[in-house]
């Protein structure tokens, strides 16, 4: 049986480009958990490792299942704030987030209150509660790959919305990103980032 | 302190060298080798090929070739006598295999003055006429660079499956193991994944390899369907970080075990290795794969190495 790998099979998604491309991204599905924190602190590294729990307890149960097997997709963030403030002139903390893996449509709620509940009869990761499967539409975008530290997005998003500007678009005030190396161990000025800023014409 | 440990480790692989060449005719064992150069037998081989860029299979066939060259120079023996003191069926196998490393057949170079046979060993090992080999240098890589942390683990309780062939086919022992795990709930939290191998591959035939794949948890798990559960014992481990393909992970232990081992103050205890993946193959490019070697290890007390090299 062959696998899905939903980050192959939508390559279009996932420009991985040296310069501001425009892209449009169809609805999808989504392994979903929210929260609000610094990225890369307590609660978010907790969301984080409840929703790989929860996707690889999803994806290795129905395959025990012979429902299918899947490639584990990148993870995916979207960043916004609750105030009416861009987020570069808000606190970290104050950064509202939802962390996303990309996950085959097949995928049914009730695979994911099955896993939540075998996880939690372990009483391991609690937070497992809180993810969700939910259907996402990115729309139109505007897709940078962004190299080096996470502090040092600016001069990438400057370019994103500087083309933004030039193609007529406005930026949203979300921000997103999909995670392509792995922070633990890569080092800053190495990290493959893809930035993604959904856009609406002006 | 470091030095002497390297010297030690030097004059016991000496010592093994010299016990090869003088056995050269026989099949010598892995305990028999071992024990000669006072090294555990448990990783003999890790070490050998690491130290010498040569498994002991590969040493012996190229010194029996060596000595060969030797005998066609020096005596009036037939080819295919020669043939048969170097281990080959007949002459024409083992002229096809002389050829390919000295690039003329044994005839010719019987006849030809000052043939040389050329030197391979990265140790720079020959076959010595006079029957005692007095030293050799220990391989040095130029881009040798790694960073080992000295690591005490307490025991960890794991499930597995157990794998025999080829390291590529292991991914039928992790699906087996992840999907009766993940029912269980036994995927989430802190759960490792670690692979134990029990063989060189340097050494052991692909179809004989032994590995078992695990997976921590809790003390109180209960054996399920085909899935056992052992513990890997806790202690002092060298841990050394591999990235890239795990096709390349065997390079790492060479130089794990052939030059950061001899260097250090440390011997490989009689425990198997373990390796922690830290991320996943299906959606990572083998290149980015992330892999932490441990390796057992047992100080050297600094007694013993002097006694030793008395």
């Amino acid at each position: 049986m062959t696998k899905i790998d939903l980050f192959k099979l939508n390559k279009s998604d996932y420009i991985a480009a040296k310069k501001p491309v425009l892209i449009d991204i169809k609805e999808a599905t989504y392994l979903v958990i929210n929260g609000q924190g610094s990225p890369g602190k307590e609660s978010f590294n907790d969301a984080v490792s409840a929703l790989y729990a929860m996707a690889y307890t999803v994806k290795m149960t129905r395959k025990k299942q012979n429902k299918g097997d899947y490639v584990i997709c990148k993870l995916e963030a979207r960043y916004w704030s609750e105030s009416a403030l861009p987020l570069n002139q808000i606190a970290q903390e104050q950064w509202s987030w939802q962390l996303m893996i990309r996950t085959p449509e097949h995928v049914e709620n009730s695979d994911i209150q099955q896993a939540a509940q075998a996880l939690l009869s372990k009483g391991k990761t609690v937070s497992v509660e809180n993810v969700s499967l939910c259907r996402h539409n990115f729309g139109r975008c505007i897709q940078m790959l962004h190299i080096g530290a996470f502090e040092e997005e600016k001069r990438t998003i400057e370019q994103m919305y500087a083309f933004a500007a030039t193609e007529k678009l406005t930026p949203s005030s979300e921000h997103c990103e999909i995670y392509i190396s792995d922070p633990r161990r890569v080092p800053p000025e190495r990290l493959k980032t893809i930035l993604r800023s959904p856009v609406t014409s002006t | 302190m470091r030095r002497v440990t390297q010297k030690s480790y030097r004059s016991r692989i000496v010592k093994t060298l010299n016990y090869i060449q003088t056995n050269l005719d026989y099949e010598l064992t892995l305990e028999e080798l071992a024990r000669e150069a006072s090294f555990s037998p448990f990783h003999f081989h890790r070490i050998f090929s690491g130290m010498l860029g040569e498994s002991v299979k590969e040493l012996v066939r190229r010194l029996r070739l060596e000595r060969s060259a030797i005998e066609l120079q020096t005596t009036a023996m037939s080819i295919l006598q020669i043939s048969i003191n170097a281990g080959y069926e007949s002459d024409m196998a083992f002229s096809r295999v002389f050829k390919s490393k000295v690039g003329i057949l044994p005839s010719e170079f019987r006849r030809t003055e000052n043939a040389r046979f050329p030197s391979s060993s990265k140790a720079c090992i020959r076959y010595v006429t006079s029957g005692h080999i007095s030293s050799f240098e220990p391989l040095q890589l130029k881009e040798y660079k790694m960073n080992v942390m000295i690591k005490d683990i307490n025991s960890m309780k794991v499930a597995y499956v157990s794998h025999q062939g080829p390291y590529q086919e292991c991914g039928q022992a992790w699906d087996k193991l992840c999907s009766s795990l993940a029912p269980e709930g036994l995927l989430g939290g802190e759960a490792k994944m670690l692979g134990v191998s029990y063989d060189d591959p340097d050494v052991i035939k692909a179809e004989d390899l032994r590995y078992d794949a695990c997976i921590t948890v809790p003390n109180d798990f209960q054996i399920m369907d085909d899935i056992k559960v052992q513990t890997i014992s806790g202690g002092q481990y060298a841990v050394t970080t591999h990235i890239g393909s795990y096709n390349d992970l065997s390079d790492t232990y060479r130089k794990f075990f052939g030059q950061w081992l001899p260097q250090s103050s440390y011997e490989s205890d009689d425990k198997p290795c373990f390796e922690v993946y830290l991320n996943d193959p299906e959606s990572t490019e083998p290149e980015d794969l992330v892999t932490d070697i441990y390796m057992p290890i047992i100080k050297v007390c600094q007694q013993n190495t002097a006694d030793k090299e008395n």
